[in-house]
């Protein structure tokens, strides 16, 4: 197997039983070009990204964007119209049988025999990968707080959700690919679900969670992709993206508030008088400084901002008056989309 | 319009059943009609010989005027009418049972309408079709009579596809009630197919064996038998179909006011003398480290298939023993009417492949029959790995180490396995049967029939992998069941009609040929499988390349 330019570590292939044959090599998950259509429907329109080994990537996108479309693909479960995709060197399709040693896969909608057990689920899979850690399952089982000796049929959504995560766990796989896993978690759950993806990825496990739900992927991720209307407008580390942030800053003077003071300054957008006459609210998109520099001339009583979060960004794209959204998914889009981790 | 309601979107959706159904069984009616004079009615003699016939079968349905077309197919399509009983019992089993499992009647039921209304539109649309079935197959029989000359009304076979329908809906209003208990629609409808048999077997009882028609008053099919409306003479019997009537009245309205009253997505529970005693909860259950079903695809599938392919072979063996029973008992009545009906001897030493005179000749008839009956098995099993794929079963399994391609055969291969096993089971209780009742059959044929139904086990499911490549679930079973129609009508009426060599050709049967009498053809055998392996071949390259269904 060819040595990858830019190749910065060692890790077994899977096809070497991870002791004899290792590649070079930085990205784990390497996505060209990659188009699926379903005849008219909406898929994936030309999409490339890379995911370094080890990172933990929050797949952002509404409904519909092509969020599961892309893992999909990744998962070979679907073939594509064009480009390419690789998981730690391999084809997605070409070797998908070999990349799938290295995975672990939570699927969004998870339906399984409704007449097994969740603990025949688990061994069935287990034993399909080829053999599961028994002490390791049984901890998971534990840490989840999952019955397995009901029937599938039988479990709330949220503990088929369990089991599906358990199911993705249970191998430490190298690469995790969830979509939408916190579905029908309740919170205490989605906590200790988080945790997990933080431990794994702290291990050097390399995370790929898809989610509409911005604050779980701040919580667990350390880069974020934006797939809208099937094209990628944005990849990024999370603090790349607050960057383009539009945060709130609101600060109470003791006498009338200056409303002229800040007007002019760049970073400032909007200003606008509070009904008490005293507190001023701004919206900014830049440095806070010039602001703090320019109430520093008044007595001021308070002086509190507001971080956006990834909600904000968000909402930002699909408002059309984000970086991407205002190039119409054009050249802006098409450079974020080949931000190389 | 057909979206304004729960009644009117259901009877929607079972419009491709209607048309199925109806044309299916009013074709069968009527080829038997038109062709009874031809077939066996032509001669004095003949109609005394299939008289005296009729009365050593007379487990099939009391016959009464068998000489007649209409006594004739009455007595012929006997229970094997109660087909039509199938699909009530589906629809019952799933109309409410199976929304819950989706988890579709949730949404239903935030509707501003009832429960009791939902429950009585939805089975408002079942008899509407049942109905609809009836007409079809009326229609279609008058058509059959009135090319024959045969003198039966329009009137009378109204009523017989009307109390066809009746009797028909009494399974689906069972399957109905019966679904109140289960967690799955499969569970109902099995436990109704059981009864349905089991009714067919204790209205059978009377006819049998002296002094049981008190047993057989309680089986609902004994009430369908009283109307004959396809003999004018006979007629119907109000009584008894108002009877019919009652059966579905009481059962629909237990099932309406259970479903009224349960919590949605659980099952009534049963008395605790009804209930399977709890297992200990063993650490090995709770993780089946050491079960065999779970280690692979092929075990997985295999396990799955146990319970249908228990039962199937129950029918398809006892069935072929049974029928050894029958015919070494009706030697003398069979003779008679052979030598009397050209027409039936030539069709039967046609399909049955020999000498009408002899016993290997008409079980090889039948033979055919049971081949039949192991495609439908096919077909009933391999129906599940369409749904596999519409439900998103076969995302996880293929997002593991296993190529599609392993995985597709291990299916195939744990159907295949099934098929075996119900074709060495039926040799065995075949062999037993005759040893048993003394009637001689050749061992080299009789091991070449039952073994030989494989093949075409086989193909059945080879086609339904392929088919199932690009078709839902719903219109592979669909397709492959009229393939089997098609198939049984090129080979049963085929020859009748003096279709061409190149015509039967196009029949799997015809393939299968007669083994019981002439052995198995080795060449016809590596078509059939040949065409299989092809077939199988297409359907996992097709599902190694396609997007697998979300």
């Amino acid at each position: 197997m060819p040595m990858r330019k830019g190749a910065r570590r060692c890790f077994p292939t899977p096809e070497g039983g991870g002791l004899h044959v290792a590649i070079m090599m930085s990205a784990i998950i390497e996505v060209e070009h990659l188009t699926k259509r379903y005849g008219s429907a909406r898929g994936i329109t030309d999409v490339s990204f890379q995911v370094e080994e080890g990172a933990a990537l929050g797949f952002l996108g509404p409904n519909g964007a092509g969020k599961t479309t892309t893992i999909r693909l990744l998962m070979a479960l679907l073939r594509a119209d064009a480009g390419t995709a690789r998981i730690a060197g391999m084809d997605a399709w070409e070797q998908s049988v070999a990349i799938k040693r290295i995975i672990g896969y939570l699927p969004g909608e998870l339906s399984l025999d409704p007449g097994l057990t969740g603990g025949q689920i688990l061994e069935y899979f287990g034993h399909l990968r080829g053999g599961v850690d028994q002490a390791y399952l049984k901890q998971l089982i534990a840490r989840l707080e999952v019955d397995p000796t009901k029937k599938f049929r039988q479990y709330s959504s949220g503990n088929k959700r369990k089991i599906g995560i358990i199911q993705a766990f249970m191998c430490r796989p190298r690469v995790l690919f969830l979509d939408e896993p916190t579905n029908g978690l309740d919170p205490l759950n989605q906590q200790e679900f988080a945790r997990m993806v933080k431990e794994a990825n702290g291990e050097g496990r390399t995370v790929f969670l898809s989610s509409h739900i911005l604050t779980e992927v701040e919580q667990m991720c350390t880069r974020v992709a934006i797939i809208r209307e099937g094209q990628l407008v944005r990849v990024g580390g999370i603090a790349e993206l607050k960057d383009i942030k539009r945060y709130e800053v609101v600060i109470t003077f003791a006498a009338a508030a200056p409303t002229d003071a800040f007007k002019q300054i760049p970073s400032v957008e909007q200003v606008t008088a509070l009904a008490d006459g005293h507190t001023l609210r701004l919206e900014m998109t830049g440095e806070l400084d010039a602001v703090v520099k320019a109430a520093a001339q008044y007595s001021v009583v308070s002086l509190t901002t507001q971080e956006p979060s990834l909600e904000d960004i968000f909402l930002r794209y699909y408002e059309g008056d984000g970086l991407a959204a205002s190039t119409g998914a054009g050249s802006a889009a098409k450079e974020a989309s080949h931000v190389v981790q | 319009m057909w979206f304004s309601n729960i009644y009117l979107k259901t009877l929607r959706d079972y419009r491709i059943a209607i048309l199925g159904w109806g044309l299916g069984l009013g074709l069968l009616l009527y080829v038997l009609l038109s062709s009874f004079t031809k077939l066996v009615g032509a001669t004095p003699a003949a109609k005394a010989a299939l008289v005296s016939l009729a009365g050593s079968y007379d487990w099939i349905a009391e016959p009464i005027q068998v000489a007649t077309p209409g006594g004739y197919a009455t007595w012929k399509y006997g229970f094997t009418i109660l087909v039509l009983a199938i699909w009530p019992l589906l629809v019952g089993a799933r109309t409410l049972r199976g929304e819950e499992e989706r988890g579709s009647m949730d949404a239903l039921l935030s509707l501003p309408q009832g429960r009791t209304r939902v429950a009585l539109e939805k089975l408002a649309a079942m008899w509407t079709a049942l109905l609809a079935m009836g007409l079809l197959i009326g229609l279609l029989g008058f058509a059959g009579s009135a090319s024959a000359n045969a003198g039966i009304g329009l009137g009378d076979t109204l009523l017989y596809g009307l109390n066809l329908a009746l009797i028909a809906g009494v399974f689906g209003g069972i399957a109905l009630l019966i679904s109140q208990f289960t967690q799955t629609p499969g569970a109902a409808a099995g436990a109704t197919g059981g009864l349905l048999v089991l009714a067919i077997i204790v209205d059978m009882l009377h006819r049998v064996f002296n002094g049981t028609e008190w047993l057989s008053r309680l089986s609902p099919v004994y009430y369908y038998n009283l109307s004959k409306p396809l003999i004018p003479s006979y007629g119907v019997n109000p009584g008894g179909m108002l009877v019919v009537v009652a059966f579905s009245l009481v059962t629909s309205g237990a099932a309406i006011w259970l479903f009224a009253r349960r919590d949605v997505g659980a099952a009534i529970a049963l008395p605790a003398w009804l209930r399977l005693p709890a297992r200990a909860m063993t650490p090995e259950r709770v993780l089946p480290v050491n079960d065999w079903s779970l280690r692979s695809i092929y075990a997985r599938s295999l396990s799955s298939a146990l319970v249908p392919t228990f039962w199937w072979t129950v029918v398809i063996a006892g069935f072929s023993g049974w029928l050894v029973e029958i015919v070494s008992q009706t030697e003398k009545n069979l003779s008679a009417l052979y030598t009397s009906s050209p027409t039936l001897s030539h069709l039967l030493s046609k399909v049955g492949g020999g000498d009408v005179t002899t016993n290997a000749t008409l079980l090889s008839f039948i033979f055919v029959i049971l081949a039949l009956l192991l495609m439908a098995f096919a077909v009933t099993q391999v129906s599940g790995w369409a749904a596999d794929e519409e439900n998103g079963r076969l995302e996880l399994p293929l997002t593991t180490p296993q190529s599609r391609l392993t995985v597709v055969l291990a299916r195939y291969g744990a159907l295949a396995t099934a098929t075996v096993v119900i074709g060495v089971l039926t040799l065995a209780v075949t062999a037993l049967a005759s040893a048993a009742t003394g009637l001689k059959l050749d061992g080299g044929n009789l091991a070449a029939a039952t073994l030989g139904m494989i093949p075409l086990g086989l193909l059945v499911a080879a086609l339904g992998y392929l088919f199932a490549g690009w078709l839902r679930a719903a219109v592979e079973t669909g397709l492959l069941s009229f393939l089997l129609v098609i198939w049984f009508f090129i080979t049963f009426i085929g020859p009748e009609l003096n279709w061409p060599d190149a015509t039967l050709r196009l029949s799997a049967l015809y393939y299968y040929g007669t083994p019981l009498v002439n052995g198995l053809s080795v060449g016809d055998t590596l078509i059939v499988l040949a065409v299989a392996v092809v077939a199988l071949g297409l359907a996992a390259f097709r599902f190694t390349r396609k997007d697998i269904a979300h």
